[in-house]
């Protein structure tokens, strides 16, 4: 047989595999990107009222908004902060489960149990638990009035989302990276011991170095994750408050949209969210991509 | 290797304690005040340890709130975007290795390009298209300038109206518009031999036999694997069932958890009876990822090789 029939060739069958998941991501996924690009131009009315096209109107309304600039602030904060700590707690916690010592059996069970709890839910759980009055934080509060009150400031707020969403982002970084670490070769620590590196040097001069495809694979994730995931903490935890201090921008698009009806204002700053976290993506990948070395 | 490793060993199983702390504390925490009573909550705060009232608290979810009817909503979502996910991402992978297509790079990438841009992203948008979702088909209708012409043949143009808000449907729908699964199959048929393929063919299987006899055995570990990710995936979703379900009953149990919260300050709200809830709304996914783990793991890691 020659190597022509190395696959199948056949007219309809694969447009007829294919059809029903193009069908369902042409219509929830390339429309909706299409539409929200598409509006950004438009007046629209809520409830069918009509559209008016505006052309570059809606992102001069939108770019002159000091909110807006406010939740976009807050969102690059989030993401470097947030987002370090959800690469960085894990790797610690990977390179330590790694070691063949008793703790790393139920830590490599444990550590992953939040992949089923909710961002929503865990978002319910610590509302409870740093509540000023009934949490955590009550007996030192009554100690030193004032201390910590998440509902009054907003520093406490943006303290306890991030401390929720590294809670919730460790399964899914720890099982890259720690699987990224047990694919490092027994030989190379043997070769960097026979250099008289130490255990602790070998974290720095081979561990490291050896998974850092993993290391920018869980960043590029984790900065769009940190982007939109949050929604659910935000609406469970802070509600944007107090004072706007936590209203990143993928919970003002929903605010602005969903219960401010303004259609165009929500679909120009999604327009704008969209291109921010492609530009992000790009960016990472031409320029951290390119220093790292895939070969092994 | 022989070497004195005794000053790391301690540091990270001194890191690992701290680090399996801070999961479970939170978990703990929720129980242990989920099995309080209101009147205890609100003299001691939260609970460090267990009390009896646990049964008691769990009953008040049942009876006074739609947190049962709202797992079962979870539930149907949860198992249906798993199945979809998997069907629909097998036969798709399967087209694009196994076929001789001109755009099959094409099609992969725009399949791929999915993952880039998350529903919480798109939501404003896709949540229009939910309201109707002939909206693109009139559109392109009116665009092209056929509707035009029909409403000048029949006497008004098409205009198609069909909602899928608030249906089961609806809620799923835009979640297995994602690319991830695709993705895990074709890794997983680029790592089969060839000769598999080879000698299918020589033996006269065609398209159908093969992936159905060979290709469906063989992919079994990868089924459950994107099966029990897309699950919990499919559970734990909160934006898109806010706005797709716009009825108590049509909502699913995270957002009926979340609503359990007051949102008006002024009372401290019923601590025990909504910590009850979470334990409840969480035991589906947990008691999964208990038994099956495996799988997970398996899947996380293939997910995004």
């Amino acid at each position: 047989m020659s190597s022509e029939s190395s696959l199948f060739s056949h007219r309809w069958l694969p447009a007829l595999l294919l059809a029903p998941l193009m069908l369902l991501i042409v219509l929830f996924f390339y429309v909706p990107v299409f539409q929200a690009f598409y509006w950004s131009f438009f007046l629209e009315q809520p409830f069918g009222g009509g559209s008016e096209f505006v052309g570059l109107q809606n992102f001069q309304r939108v770019l002159s908004d000091p909110e807006f600039w406010g939740a976009t602030g807050r969102t690059v904060i989030f993401m470097l902060t947030a987002s370090s700590l959800a690469v960085v707690v894990p790797l610690m916690l990977a390179v330590a489960a790694d070691r063949k010592i008793g703790m790393s059996y139920p830590a490599r069970n444990i550590l992953v149990w939040p992949k089923g709890i909710a961002g929503a839910s865990i978002g319910v759980v610590f509302a409870f638990i740093f509540n000023p009055f009934v949490g955590l934080m009550a007996p030192l509060n009554v100690l030193f009035p004032g201390l910590w009150n998440p509902g009054i400031d907003g520093t406490d707020a943006f303290v306890t989302l991030v401390a929720a969403h590294v809670w919730s982002g460790i399964p899914f970084n720890f099982v890259i990276l720690l699987a990224g670490l047990r694919s490092i070769p027994p030989t190379m620590y043997q070769a960097a011991a026979m250099d008289g590196a130490g255990p602790w040097r070998r974290i720095f001069d081979v561990q490291l170095p050896l998974i850092m495809p993993q290391l920018f694979l869980t960043f590029v994730l984790e900065f769009t994750e940190s982007i939109t995931s949050v929604f659910a903490l935000i609406d469970t935890i802070t509600g944007g408050g107090p004072g706007g201090s936590t209203t990143l921008l993928v919970y003002k698009i929903y605010v602005d949209g969903f219960r401010g009806f303004d259609l165009s204002g929500a679909s120009t700053q999604t327009a704008i969210l969209m291109v921010f976290v492609l530009l992000l993506a790009a960016c990472q990948f031409f320029f951290l991509g390119r220093r790292i070395n895939y070969e092994r | 290797m022989v070497e004195n490793a005794r000053s790391i060993n301690i540091a990270a199983g001194i890191l690992l304690a701290i680090g399996i702390l801070y999961i479970v504390g939170p978990l703990y925490l929720t129980l242990s005040t989920a099995s309080q009573s209101y009147e205890y909550m609100l003299r001691n705060g939260l609970a460090w340890v267990p009390g009896t009232e646990f049964f008691a608290n769990i009953e008040k979810v049942i009876h006074d709130t739609r947190i049962p009817i709202q797992m079962l909503n979870s539930m149907i979502v949860a198992f249906s975007n798993a199945l979809a996910t998997c069907v629909l991402s097998f036969l798709s992978a399967y087209a694009i290795v196994y076929f001789r297509i001109r755009w099959a790079g094409v099609v992969f990438a725009l399949i791929l390009a999915t993952i880039m841009l998350p529903l919480d992203i798109r939501v404003i948008t896709t949540y229009q298209v939910a309201a109707n979702i002939f909206s693109p088909l009139n559109a392109v209708l009116d665009f092209t300038g056929l509707n035009t012409l029909i409403a000048s043949v029949f006497g008004s143009p098409v205009q198609l109206e069909l909602s899928v808000l608030d249906t089961h449907f609806g809620l799923v729908a835009p979640l297995v518009a994602h690319g991830t699964g695709t993705f895990l199959f074709r890794q997983f048929f680029m790592t089969l031999p060839k000769d598999l393929f080879k000698a299918a063919r020589m033996d006269g299987a065609g398209p159908i036999r093969f992936l159905i006899d060979i290709l469906l055995p063989l992919a079994r570990t990868s089924f459950a694997s994107l099966f029990v990710l897309t699950f919990l995936s499919g559970w734990t979703q909160y934006l898109w069932p806010l706005v797709g379900a716009s009825t108590p009953d049509m909502q699913t149990a995270v957002v009926g958890l979340a609503r359990l919260v007051p949102d008006a300050d002024g009372q401290v709200p019923d601590f025990p009876m909504i910590m009850a809830g979470a334990v409840l709304v969480s035991l589906v996914p947990l008691t999964m990822i208990a038994l099956l783990q495996r799988f997970l793991v398996q899947g996380l890691v293939l997910s995004e090789k």
